[in-house]
């Protein structure tokens, strides 16, 4: 498509997202109006809006409903683009962020201080232990300093069979009672203990990773061939790769840390997206940033609304939403990379 | 080494591995009770259990018991001397039960395997879930049934169709009733049901202004609480509080925070355990910044159970006792 | 470019790849290098392009030492264009050749992509005569629009040499003959691998012949294409006749005899 067709889309992504971030604070299990969360903003600043908002109001759409946006919003930015990474550097279309064994890694490190009772070092060890894991991950891949893409999914494989192990056990062996639902919970993905903690974990990984990925979008439309030829425009495809690839950890890492394994996100959203604005990444990264905290952003309001009072994980939903979709692609999709 | 002998090697080390896990597995034989003499009881019994028929043709005598709901009731029954092992107890006996539960074989924390349970060589196991019966567990129901091995579960624990609906005081009692006619102690049973009811009949619920209520389980980010229409409804009821999730159609439920705030409960019940204590539920309440403006957290208007009284089973009535009491002694 | 290599050595996990070969390349010349399997070709292509680093001896592209530039700016000179068959490839013929204006990119923010670098795309396309399949997405190309496409992308670095692997695999006669037709007349410096020693003679200005990893003649065609060397690299008889229009040599195999005829040592066995 051309620049201005391209700049239009993107516009209208940026503008739905606004939109859909409003909406959801206002929806809810408890009655809160558009009025009571344009005071609560105002309140904070110092100003008066129509008539005070009840204090647990402002509790609910100041300590509940709007850090839990943010952080699906930014969760779901983070996945989408960590996924549309991946699967450029493992030039595979079934890659997605969790690939070299992170969700696991996080899952087992999460089990470990639930089942210890330590639930308020979860996201720390969850980050650890991604991160862990890709270290092994990456230590097995590698033969001679050179990571092959095959290399490092057939490792990351191991490594997550590892963990998910690792994970079973400590839950057979240790969990009693209701400690089963917290790491159900967890291992589903969800946003629902969101606080602006959470924000500030995931606002800042998608901020300070996500730029550095974007400005090497060129590098990754050189891949596009293969590592020779990458090597012959002049990438230093090693560098490249280990540098790309750790960014995905670490952004990756964050995410799971604060809200679990989320499914689905950073596998579909890439290749929707793709379809919009064609493979280059220049154009492709920012748009599946916008939407990827888009489709989260709608996925975790469906997740709280459904079942009203019950909430589900998003996961769920993710999962749900994600596979028509997949299959949608498939079908419709007749190109070189679905055959 | 050759072929051949390699094999013969990899023979004997099975082997010998065999023999040495054979003598690990063997448990010590428990010690043969002396068994109180039975009277008062017409058998066989039949009874439907969660939708399984159980025929008992003889007082069972040596009987396993899973969940503290179980052991209790035996317990309380006076049947501690047929009680050959227990498991996966959820707390502390209560000090009513604690002489007669002195020499109880507590086997496991956990579910036992079926194994371990065979080697107690019981005739009767007693489960308080309905979960305690699968192939990894102590064996399901129709296989212990064929190593003549009577199965029974808690009816308030029955899932499916043969879920109480609502659990009301009558299922408890009843539980007491079907269990003294199964293990032939009629009277003692009956005893235990009158007792129990006297207690609930004098029970005073609260009438004040305040009684909305939240049964908060467990959970930080999505907190599981006590639905309508299992034991945390039953004992709230009686205690004249009001649930603040009575309409939501299930024995427990995960919901979210903004549920709870929009409902601003005036009381908060507290669930203790040992794997997530009633000190851990409130010092998340009152560390996280959306829960702290909660008037019962502000005031502290907390009701504190332990776990084991708020399963079904005896200590119910107890359980809601307690909560009377712990009500009138919340100041404001 | 005028390319020079002197000495070079390369070896993996132990195995020697190329011993001390040293040759030069004259600018806007048509070098093929041949040698059976294994010979070191690719190898020889990877390390002109600056992909891999030699374990001795040393390239120099217009005595620069290929060593001395950065990567991007050997990207900017050499373009290499290896065998591959990429199906799973999602471009069209366009964005393909655009991949090529990626050395050129600008620093800051990496964009390249600008009417100038379509521009380039465009001429390179019609350079190779494939104009007419810009739009096309890549898997429904023929191999040989595919491989026209990638020179084409190649051209758009705007390379002054030109390394082509092995780049009639996969084609058939017409379009093979079509594709050298058009790399001669780019003028552009060019070393080419192939395998097919006739089309080496005919299109070729200079041979470079390699043989377990040593380069154990260079020349002309004529030169270098005698039925002694064919026989002692290739194991295979043949005989040498002169192309009645082009005048280039043409090589005529026949398995090893071992009854012998008397042979010519110029003209080889009749």
């Amino acid at each position: 498509m051309t620049g201005r067709g391209y700049a239009i889309w993107f516009g209208a992504a940026v503008l739905a997202l606004l939109l859909a971030c409003a909406v959801a604070v206002t929806i809810g299990p408890a009655e809160v109006s558009l009025t009571h969360v344009v005071g609560s903003f105002a309140q904070r600043l110092g100003l008066s809006f129509g008539e005070a908002v009840p204090p647990l109001i402002d509790s609910i759409v100041w300590q509940l409903r709007l850090p839990r946006v943010l952080t699906a919003a930014f969760v779901g930015a983070g996945l989408a683009l960590s996924g549309a990474v991946m699967q450029s550097v493992t030039r595979n279309p079934l890659a997605d962020p969790y690939l070299l064994g992170l969700s696991s890694g996080a899952s087992l490190g999460a089990v470990c201080v639930v089942i210890l009772g330590v639930s308020f070092a979860l996201p720390a060890a969850a980050f650890l232990g991604a991160l862990l894991a890709l270290f092994a991950t990456l230590s097995i891949a590698r033969v001679g300093g050179t990571i092959t893409p095959a290399r490092a999914v057939l490792s990351g494989l191991a490594i997550a069979q590892l963990a998910a192990a690792g994970t079973s056990f400590i839950i057979f062996w240790a969990a009693k009672g209701d400690s089963y639902r917290e790491i159900l919970n967890w291992l589903l993905g969800s946003v629902a203990g969101s606080t602006w903690q959470s924000v500030i974990i995931s606002g800042t990984a998608l901020l300070v990773v996500g730029i550095g990925i974007v400005l090497s979008a060129t590098r990754l439309d050189a891949f596009a061939f293969g590592d020779t030829s990458a090597a012959s425009l002049g990438i230093n495809v090693n560098a490249t790769r280990w540098a790309l690839l750790g960014s995905v950890a670490l952004l990756t890492g964050a995410m799971v840390a604060v809200s679990g394994s989320i499914g689905f996100v950073g596998l579909i959203l890439p290749h929707v997206v793709r379809g919009l604005s064609g493979p280059g990444h220049r154009r492709l990264l920012p748009l599946v940033i916008v939407c990827g905290a888009l489709f989260l952003v709608i996925a975790d309001t469906l997740a709280r609304t459904v079942f009203d009072p019950r909430e589900l994980p998003v996961g769920i939903i993710t999962a749900f939403i994600g596979v028509p979709v997949f299959i949608l692609l498939i079908k419709r999709k007749r190109s070189a990379v679905w055959g | 080494m050759s072929s051949r002998a390699r094999i013969l090697l990899v023979g004997l080390g099975a082997s010998a591995a065999l023999l040495l896990s054979g003598c690990a597995a063997a448990a010590p034989p428990a010690p043969t009770p002396t068994i109180p003499p039975v009277l008062n009881a017409s058998y066989p019994v039949t009874v439907d259990n969660c939708g399984t028929s159980l025929t008992v043709t003889s007082a069972p005598e040596r009987v396993v018991t899973i969940k503290s709901s179980a052991t209790e009731m035996l317990l309380a029954l006076g049947l501690a001397d047929r009680i050959v092992g227990s498991a996966f107890l959820d707390g502390p006996l209560p000090s009513n039960l604690a002489d007669t539960g002195a020499n109880l074989n507590v086997m496991s924390d956990f579910l036992p395997g079926q194994e371990a349970i065979l080697g107690l060589a019981p005739d009767f196991i007693y489960g308080g879930w309905e979960s305690n019966f699968s192939a990894d567990g102590v064996g399901e129901r129709a296989a212990l049934a064929d190593l003549s091995i009577g199965s029974y579960v808690s009816p308030a624990a029955c899932k499916g169709d043969a879920m109480p609906d609502p659990l009301t005081f009558d299922t408890v009692f009843s539980e007491i009733t079907e269990a003294g006619d199964i293990f032939g102690v009629v009277p003692e049973a009956d005893a235990l049901v009158t007792s129990l009811t006297d207690d609930l009949a004098a029970l005073e619920p609260v009438t004040t202004d305040k009684r909305t209520a939240l049964w908060y389980s467990s959970g930080t980010d999505t907190p599981y609480v006590g639905a309508g229409i299992g034991s945390p409804d039953m004992i709230m009821q009686a205690a004249g509080l009001t649930n603040i999730f009575h309409d939501v159609h299930d024995t427990w439920t995960p919901v979210g925070w903004e549920s709870i705030i929009e409902a601003n409960p005036d009381v908060i019940v507290l669930v203790d355990a040992t794997w997530n204590t009633a000190a851990d539920k409130i010092a998340n309440l009152e560390s996280s910044a959306a829960t702290q403006g909660l008037d019962a957290v502000v005031n502290k208007r907390y009701i504190i159970l332990p776990f084991a009284s708020t399963e079904a089973g005896i200590r119910n009535v107890e359980a809601a006792a307690s909560t009377i009491d712990q009500l009138a002694g919340l100041s404001k | 470019m005028g390319v020079t290599i002197r000495d070079l050595s390369f070896s993996i996990d132990g195995t020697r790849i190329l011993s001390e070969v040293s040759a030069s390349v004259d600018t806007g010349t048509v070098t093929g290098l041949l040698g059976p399997n294994g010979a070191g070709k690719s190898t020889l292509l990877r390390l002109l392009a600056g992909i891999e680093k030699a374990d001795a001896g040393e390239v120099a592209l217009d005595d620069v030492a290929i060593g001395s530039l950065p990567r991007r700016e050997v990207a900017r000179r050499v373009a290499l264009l290896e065998q591959n068959t990429s199906p799973s490839v999602d471009l069209s013929a366009a964005e393909v050749v655009l991949l090529g204006r990626i050395p050129h990119r600008t620093r800051l923010l990496g964009s390249f992509g600008g009417d100038d670098d379509r521009q380039v795309a465009t001429d390179a396309l019609a350079a190779v005569g494939a104009s007419d399949i810009t739009d096309r997405l890549w898997h429904t190309l023929s191999g040989g629009q595919q491989q026209r496409v990638q020179i084409a992308r190649a051209l758009a670095q705007r390379p002054s040499l030109l390394l082509l692997d092995e780049p009639t695999n996969h084609l058939d006669v017409s379009a093979q003959l079509s594709l050298l037709g058009q790399v001669r007349g780019l003028g552009l410096t060019a070393i080419m691998a192939l395998h097919d020693l006739n089309l080496a003679a005919a299109y070729c200005d200079r041979i470079l012949l390699l043989h377990g990893g040593r380069l154990v003649a260079a020349g002309s065609p004529r030169e270098v294409l005698r039925p002694d060397i064919i026989a002692d690299v290739y194991g295979v008889d043949c005989f040498i006749m002169d192309h009645p229009r082009g005048g280039h040599p043409v090589i005529v195999f026949s398995a090893m005899d071992t009854t012998a005829l008397p042979t010519d040592p110029e003209r080889g066995t009749p």
